[in-house]
């Protein structure tokens, strides 16, 4: 196996673009890594692209459009985590030794759905009798709040410290701080859940160039290695289930870390994926930032502020940085190189040397959740 | 003299998976599997737990424990709104998504199937069926 580094990034600012369809929001992106890696694009061996809703080829429509198409590319669609397992497939096909330079896109258009909820699946049989993707996750935050004890000011705590962050983020959709008191009284969309806990609905998208070592050093002057690239599915389970740990987090993360004999403790900055306020405190105790049911506590505390003793989600996360959810998983990637190179501005984690990205979704029924794919990286 | 048509029943949005007797008791029909008798709702042509393709029709015990819930504002039109859903866990080790009626739900409650009106669309109201809490 061949390791492998991220020689360059590139995404354009989150946001809502009614009028640009879905191949003119993914090759500035593109061309934006290609920039930032300084390769020829010629150099580019296979395309790795991820979308959720974008629909068919839309690898090839980047790439044709900007006159770099002929070369294998492969669409990955996986729910929210479509960028993230693109990235898998990325890694995989460089490590293996198949490819020495690969492309990663991710891309999305929720504004062509005119907003409300993300459309899903009317095949499944929750779906088809009514379940929402926030319904789901107010259901997760009404039995941790119950099981643990916590109110929901703290975890209205988590959009506080997320919106802070985002607005030192020029490619964040939402650049705005708001107060906790902001977060309560914003409309209700499903109890608990006011609209502030929410991600909002946009576009997006982010690349990334991925080379073997070896290619790397010869190509790239601050590259950034990939220490653990994993992808799992959810276990289907039909009976009964802890909504407050997330079964396939906890089982992805414990894979992970043991890939790359690492552990949470060496994790410097995360890009987690925090689509309602609620799921960044089960994550922390996922990943093992903290024990069960302490996540608020560890919010409290200021230690996943940046500056902070583990900064969670710096770019603003999904809550501020947006969440067009098949280029969540690119541009958790673009965010970590930035912060690992030290080019974060306002928002950078001093002296950060290793940094973990953690894309996850897919609600059908049965699943915690359909797909998870968790990356760590050092410099 | 020409009988006069039955009236036109829309089926209930959860197909089969409901059933209600002449004195209008409901009961939710799921799956017993034939090989490792699991039983899961709703009723599905294959086991996921032994991959067996016997599956019979069998009946869920009526009442269960409300495991969490949400009151939903935010969904597609045809949902009566507020929207309130739920997950309630039977006693054979099933677990049920479902609507819910009542708005004194509290997590842990005893809760027993009905029938109900969830929606509303151009053909008329929907139905399926709901839980609500049980008073003693």
């Amino acid at each position: 196996m061949k390791g492998v580094s991220v020689i360059g990034v590139g995404m354009i600012p989150f946001g809502k673009y009614p009028d640009t369809n879905i191949t003119d929001l993914g090759w500035p992106a593109v061309k934006a890594a290609i920039k930032d890696s300084g390769i020829d694009a010629r150099r580019i061996r296979a395309v790795y692209s991820g979308t959720a809703r974008g629909g068919a080829m839309v690898g090839q429509r980047i790439m044709g459009r900007l006159g770099l198409a002929g070369l294998p590319i492969v669409n990955v669609e996986n729910a929210c985590s479509s960028s993230s397992s693109a990235m898998a497939q990325g890694v995989m096909a460089v490590s293996s030794g198949a490819h020495d330079v690969v492309l990663v896109i991710g891309v999305e258009k929720l504004t062509k759905f005119g907003g409300g909820t993300l459309p899903l699946d009317e095949d499944d049989w929750e779906v088809r009798l009514g379940l929402t993707m926030p319904a789901l996750y107010a259901m997760r935050a009404q039995r941790y709040m119950h099981d643990y004890g916590v109110s929901l000011k703290e975890v209205a705590g988590v959009p506080v410290k997320n919106r802070k962050n985002g607005a030192l983020n020029p490619d964040a959709q939402m650049r705005k701080e708001v107060s906790v008191d902001e977060v309560l009284a914003s409309r209700m969309i499903a109890a608990p859940f006011t609209l502030l806990q929410c991600c909002p609905t946009g576009d997006g998208a982010a690349a990334i160039i991925l080379a073997s070592n070896a290619v790397a050093r010869e190509l790239s002057t601050d590259p950034i290695e990939v220490r653990a690239s994993h992808l799992t599915s959810g276990r289907f389970m039909s009976g009964f289930r802890d909504m407050t740990s997330p079964e396939i987090t906890v089982r992805g993360a414990r894979e992970t870390f043991e890939e790359s004999g690492l552990g949470p403790e060496d994790i410097d900055v995360a890009e987690v994926h925090d689509a309602f306020s609620i799921a960044e405190l089960i994550y922390y105790e996922a990943f093992g930032f903290c024990p069960r049911g302490e996540g608020a506590a560890l919010l409290n505390s200021g230690a996943t502020s940046i500056g902070g003793r583990i900064p969670i989600n710096p770019s603003g996360g999904l809550l501020a940085k947006g969440h067009p959810v098949g280029a969540t998983g690119a541009a958790q990637v673009v965010e970590i190189v930035r912060q690992l190179r030290g080019q974060a501005g306002a928002r950078q984690v001093e002296g950060a040397k290793v940094g973990m990205t953690h894309a996850t979704g897919g609600g059908i029924s049965g699943f915690d959740h359909g797909a998870c794919s968790i990356h760590i990286f050092q410099r | 003299m020409a009988e006069a048509a039955a009236p036109l029943t829309r089926p209930h949005l959860c197909g089969d998976a409901l059933e209600v007797d002449a004195s209008g008791r409901a009961m939710l029909i799921g799956g017993r599997c034939a090989d490792c008798r699991s039983e899961t709702f709703p009723r599905v042509p294959v086991c996921a737990s032994c991959m067996g393709e016997t599956i019979r029709p069998q009946a869920m015990p009526r009442e269960g424990t409300l495991y969490a819930f949400s009151v939903v504002h935010v969904a597609a039109k045809k949902w009566k709104k507020p929207m309130r859903i739920g997950y309630v866990d039977l006693p054979n080790g099933a677990r049920v998504f479902t609507h819910l009626e009542g708005d004194d739900l509290a997590i842990g409650d005893t809760v027993e199937v009905d029938v109900g009106t969830v929606g509303e669309d151009e053909e008329g109201p929907i139905t399926s069926f709901v839980f609500r809490k049980v008073k003693r």
